[in-house]
């Protein structure tokens, strides 16, 4: 167990750390001057004061000590401030986190709920209309772009509806984003219940408790939901990162305003220190996500846990 | 299909018949085919099937509703909605093939020399391709995009990159078990070089599994380069990529929501086609799966 934990974090802090390497350099690979691409529409700024800011980044010297002056700014917490406006890179991100977050959590609550029940439903009714139907639901679910499903989902309920707002920043506002990715991704959710359950179902211990004659109930709660349901709870904390890439694009649709919003501004107004920040804090989030998943399995699973 | 090949005597050797018209038995997996039949066809003959050049402003009433001469009504500058979709088709197989051109090159390449090399190569290599795989594509893509910046072309080339670690991995398996194989061995003690063994002997083997990982792949990279367009980050207009009209609709939301139903539907259609046609392939290559129904 020791040594599992271990090569996890192990594994983590390299993910994070060939991550900065390649923040880092992003500056470099940038076709063209960045510096002139970031200030092209500030009139006004002459050659020295371009200069002025180049020297202020950095990027005259040698590019390990960059990289060197770099972490050294990363580890005390300063990450630079944005082009436009002057703040503090990370407090910005800091501030518009939460939100994410709150989509993503509550959008994996929508997809786990949607798609174990369809899931254990269709095992349970395997080979009959019913599986056929919701697995074919699940497929155009999976096959459905997630803006397209929030841009009808934003109109119908917000536009002529108008049950709830088309933006905000209350929880009627969540309500929309949430269902959009949720359901969006409950369909890969029900496919992988689906087969967890159905391979469950033909195991020799289900037949046995029938034999025994224990209760529908009891042998489908018990036995077969929770055991089904090791692989699914795993697959949920791939699930979540993936809801965080997905709410880059949902924030978007439904102006909601977390780091995913902040982030498509950012490209757009080639700030670039605001990029550097997105992409390493979002690095963090992940790998924290998968790091604790792994933990998570290792206490679920025995033979992880004993070894 | 006609009766008549399925009647006829199956020779032992045709495996690979007997395997496709399994393919064919499963009716997801059949109209999969005919969607991306349908999209094939569509993108060939473009100009033939579309009423109006896609471009043309003024080829009707602006933002008018579905009719008989405007199959899917008319957009912001009366350019007709089902001429621009016919010929979305050409970009959408565009960005399919060439995304998952470049995610197939890079992985094959990537997973080809972490398995063939071995030892602290080997590490590195894939060590570094779980990094990248750790992100989620749409950071990778994104990263890639703010680093290229927003064109069709680099959001191909930023999908292609997102994706590639799904590509490496799988070669990497398949290579290890490539090298337990007999031809291996034998290769190796008839003294071939690396390069000849690589490419001659071990590529040729690999190919068809990747062949087939790259048709589950490409719905993937079709939704993924959609999205981009969709934020603005991949086509630019007046480009009929179906992401980016869906983008334009948005504007014009409550006066013309049908600017919005053909794309989408054309995105998610497409989407279905492809997936539905990967797991019958997927069915019928796994043995497994093909027991338990």
């Amino acid at each position: 167990m020791r040594r599992y934990l271990v090569q996890r974090i192990a594994a983590a802090l390299l993910t994070v750390w060939v991550t900065t390497i390649a923040v880092a350099m992003l500056i470099h690979i940038v076709p063209g001057d960045p510096v002139q691409i970031m200030y092209a529409q500030s009139q006004g700024t002459t050659p020295e004061q371009l200069e002025e800011i180049r020297t202020r980044l950095g990027l005259n010297e040698p590019v390990w000590k960059q990289y060197a002056m770099f972490m050294g700014r990363i580890l005390q917490g300063d990450f630079g401030q944005t082009i436009r406006g002057k703040q503090p890179v990370l407090d910005l991100l800091i501030g518009r986190l939460p939100n994410t977050l709150l989509l993503a959590s509550v959008s994996l609550v929508i997809a786990a709920v949607i798609g174990i029940v369809f899931g254990f439903i269709a095992a349970y009714r395997r080979g009959t209309a019913v599986d056929t139907s919701l697995m074919i639901i699940a497929l155009v679910g999976v096959s459905m772009p997630h803006f397209w499903l929030g841009l009808i989902l934003l109109f119908v309920f917000a536009v002529n509806l108008a049950w709830l707002p088309v933006a905000g920043t209350d929880w009627r506002s969540l309500v929309l984003p949430a269902i959009t990715l949720g359901v969006a991704n409950a369909g890969i959710i029900a496919r992988l219940t689906r087969s967890s359950m159905i391979d469950i179902l033909d195991q020799d211990f289900v037949r046995t408790a029938r034999a025994k004659g224990l209760k529908r109930g009891t042998i489908l709660y018990r036995h077969v939901l929770l055991a089904g349901l090791i692989p699914v709870v795993t697959m949920l904390g791939l699930q979540f990162t993936y809801m965080l890439g997905g709410a880059i694009v949902v924030e978007n649709v439904f102006a909601w305003n977390g780091i995913g919003r902040l982030a498509i501004q950012a490209i757009f107004q080639r700030d670039y220190p605001l990029i550097q920040g997105f992409i390493l804090v979002f690095a963090v989030l992940v790998v924290t996500v998968s790091l604790l998943m792994d933990l998570l399995y290792a206490v679920l699973d025995p033979r992880v846990r004993l070894s | 299909m006609s009766d008549q090949t399925v009647t006829a005597p199956v020779p032992a050797a045709s495996a690979a018949s007997a395997k496709f018209r399994q393919f064919l038995g499963n009716r997801g997996a059949t109209v999969g085919l005919v969607i991306v039949a349908v999209l094939v066809v569509t993108a060939a003959f473009a100009p033939w099937i579309a009423p109006y050049d896609p471009q043309m402003m003024g080829a009707g009433p602006r933002l008018t509703a579905p009719s008989f001469s405007h199959l899917f009504g008319t957009d912001e500058f009366g350019r007709d909605l089902f001429s621009r979709v016919v010929y979305g088709s050409r970009l959408t197989l565009m960005i399919a093939a060439i995304a998952v051109g470049i995610a197939l090159a890079v992985g094959l390449t990537i997973g080809l020399i972490g398995g063939y090399a071995g030892g602290w190569i080997e590490r590195i290599v894939m060590r570094l391709v779980d990094v990248v795989f750790s992100f989620t594509e749409t950071l990778i893509a994104l990263a890639a995009v703010a680093v290229l910046g927003p064109s069709l072309q680099n959001a191909m080339i930023a999908v292609g990159i997102a994706t590639m670690p799904f590509y490496a991995r799988i070669c990497y398996a398949t290579v290890l078990v490539e090298k337990n194989k007999p031809y291996f061995e034998a290769s190796v003690a008839a003294g071939a070089g690396h390069f000849r063994i690589v490419l001659l002997h071990i590529l040729p083997n690999i190919l068809p599994t990747m062949v087939v990982v790259a048709t589950l792949g490409v719905s993937t990279a079709i939704l993924a380069a959609a999205g981009l367009s969709f934020l603005g980050l991949g086509a630019q207009p007046p480009s009929p990529e179906w992401g980016w009209m869906l983008s334009a609709g948005r504007d014009y939301f409550s006066r013309a929501p049908w600017m919005m139903i053909a794309p989408g539907v054309a995105i998610a259609a497409t989407v279905l086609g492809f997936n539905l046609l990967g797991d019958g392939i997927r069915e019928v290559l796994d043995p497994r799966q093909t027991a338990r129904r």
